[in-house]
């Protein structure tokens, strides 16, 4: 492609979810002295394998959950023994409370999602893809979530046509568009505080000033096309970028966005020509 | 026909109740007959800029809570025969509005051959606005060349384009005009102000009239007189092109350039 892609400055933050390897106690049954004792015996056999070791607590072989003071207590047991109690494992909603209790970490591989009410599947909480996990953008961390809210006051056509929505009028701050599953195509302006929220890829032929929400479920294949770029936001399947100044290479230009290596890419479909 | 022109712009003290007056008071003067409505309740101010103030005897709650006939409450303006002012109540708040009174009001408005109602509506997007714009066929929207007033006037157009009945009978919504006030020719050449391209293509619509920013429109509230009706000044001028573009006639905007300095300003340096 002729375009030049514009690199975006890096945040000062990279969160990536992967595998680390962590050692997990499981404890068989409530005995807490026989628990230091057997802690003891081990460290005492390969004392540089367990020293320090970051290891995580497993009671999901115990009949019963135990109560916090005495999880308190099996946990200070086993610093003393000279591990490094991180966090617990294994998420029953009880065990779930139980960690914020004692302001530890459940392990995500064992977070208790399944065992809750099923989540609907509404435009809500558009849920990124496992791998693509959010960036939060270094300026401002709290103030724009990256999923779109649901566009409650919005009427949503009867979805599933396949067929793009198209919207012909200007959409003025403080409304909201949402193509349900499928593309969304706009020939107005989009103003300062309005946002336009697509499942599919997002078409703009006038300028957009106020946000655009492309893959809003989570597809990483969807793109934002616009004919004149002023935007205050972008995100694609959760990968967003907040415009507080918007370069002067990409302003009042048409651009595209597209996902690229879990990276939100931007560039100027009139390169060359400026 | 009746028409219903809502004066409309979100944020305050832009110039909505000067702008009532003078399109009332043009209008009229080309020889229609013409109610305007303060739905500013409590805050009433309709009546100060068209110098009736001490003439309300009943006002737009009275009619709507059956206190009084209509006609009891429309005040005839001293000036121009087809003229009359509806004031808003100053002892009330804006609950005091309710949807079928107000639309009762406009019906009676329209069987009395009214051919405008320009409807005053208070800032905010709340009750008083939301009823003002609900009965428009046409809005005003008065906006001042500045960022935050920009803003606040494209969120009524948004409203103007979902929350009225025309847009809720499908018929298209209400036509939208744009109305510059308080411009500065000046200070835009300075790069200070917002130009009227800046805020035309930000909002995309089309602007029915510019109104410099003049010491005429200051004098002429605090004497009661609306600003159209003094044709010495430049605001008063403008207010006249914007009443007869409102009709439908074509002419260019006008004190839109900054003024050239004189010599004797320009050798003497002020």
């Amino acid at each position: 492609m002729a375009t030049a892609t514009l690199t975006i400055p890096e945040p000062v933050v990279e969160i990536k979810f992967g595998q680390v390897g962590i050692a997990q106690l499981k404890l068989k049954r409530l005995d807490p002295d026989g628990l230091t004792a057997e802690l003891a015996e081990k460290m005492a056999t390969a004392e540089n394998l367990f020293l320090r070791t970051p290891l995580v607590l497993d009671l999901s072989h115990l009949s019963t959950l135990p109560d916090i003071d005495t999880v308190r207590d099996l946990l200070a047991r086993i610093r003393s023994a000279g591990m490094m109690p991180v966090g617990l494992s294994y998420g029953t909603s009880e065990n779930d409370a139980l960690a914020r209790a004692l302001d530890v970490p459940i392990f995500a591989k064992f977070r208790v999602a399944p065992e809750r009410a099923p989540i609907e599947r509404a435009p809500a909480a558009p849920s990124p893809p496992p791998r693509a996990a959010p960036r939060p953008p270094a300026r401002e961390p709290a103030s724009t979530p990256a999923p779109a809210p649901a566009p409650a006051s919005t009427p949503v056509p009867a979805s599933g046509t396949g067929i793009g929505m198209m919207h012909n009028k200007p959409v003025r701050s403080g409304q909201q568009i949402y193509a349900r599953g499928r593309d969304l195509t706009l020939t107005a302006l989009i103003s300062h505080g309005a946002e336009v929220i697509a499942d599919g890829s997002i078409h703009i032929y006038g300028a957009l000033r106020g946000r655009a929400l492309a893959g809003a479920q989570g597809d990483e294949t969807a793109r934002i096309f616009c004919r004149e770029f002023h935007a205050e936001l972008i995100s694609i399947a959760g990968q967003y970028r907040v415009f507080e100044d918007i370069p002067a290479e990409l302003r009042g230009h048409s651009i595209q966005a597209w996902l690229e290596g879990g990276r939100l890419m931007i560039a100027r479909l009139d390169a060359g020509k400026s | 026909m009746t028409e219903t022109i809502v004066v409309t712009s979100g944020k305050g003290g832009v110039g909505k109740t000067t702008t009532s007056a003078s399109l009332a008071v043009g209008l009229a003067q080309r020889g229609k007959k013409v109610a305007v409505i303060d739905f500013d309740v409590g805050l009433r101010n309709l009546d100060l800029i068209m110098g009736c103030e001490r003439r309300v005897v009943y006002d737009f709650v009275n009619v709507i809570h059956d206190e009084c006939t209509l006609k009891q409450a429309l005040i005839k303006d001293k000036r121009i025969e087809t003229l009359y002012v509806l004031a808003a109540s100053q002892t009330r708040d804006k609950d005091a509005l309710s949807k079928e009174g107000v639309e009762r009001v406009l019906d009676e408005l329209v069987k009395s051959n009214f051919d405008y109602v320009i409807c005053d509506s208070p800032a905010g997007i709340e009750k008083g606005a939301a009823l003002a714009m609900y009965f428009a066929d046409r809005a005003i929207v008065v906006v001042n060349p500045e960022v935050s007033s920009v803003r606040d006037s494209d969120r009524i157009l948004g409203l103007l384009a979902s929350k009225t009945r025309r847009a809720e009978l499908g018929k298209g919504g209400v036509e939208q005009h744009l109305l510059l006030t308080r411009y500065n020719p000046g200070r835009v050449a300075n790069g200070d102000m917002m130009g009227i391209n800046d805020v035309k293509e930000i909002l995309g619509i089309e602007v029915i009239g510019v109104i410099p920013e003049s010491p005429g429109v200051l004098t002429a509230s605090n004497a009661g007189v609306p600003v159209i009706l003094d044709t010495e000044s430049d605001a008063g001028q403008a207010y006249a092109d914007a009443v007869a573009r409102l009709c439908g006639e074509q002419r260019p905007l006008r004190f839109i350039q900054a003024q050239k300095k004189g010599l004797l300003a320009r050798l003497f340096g002020s």
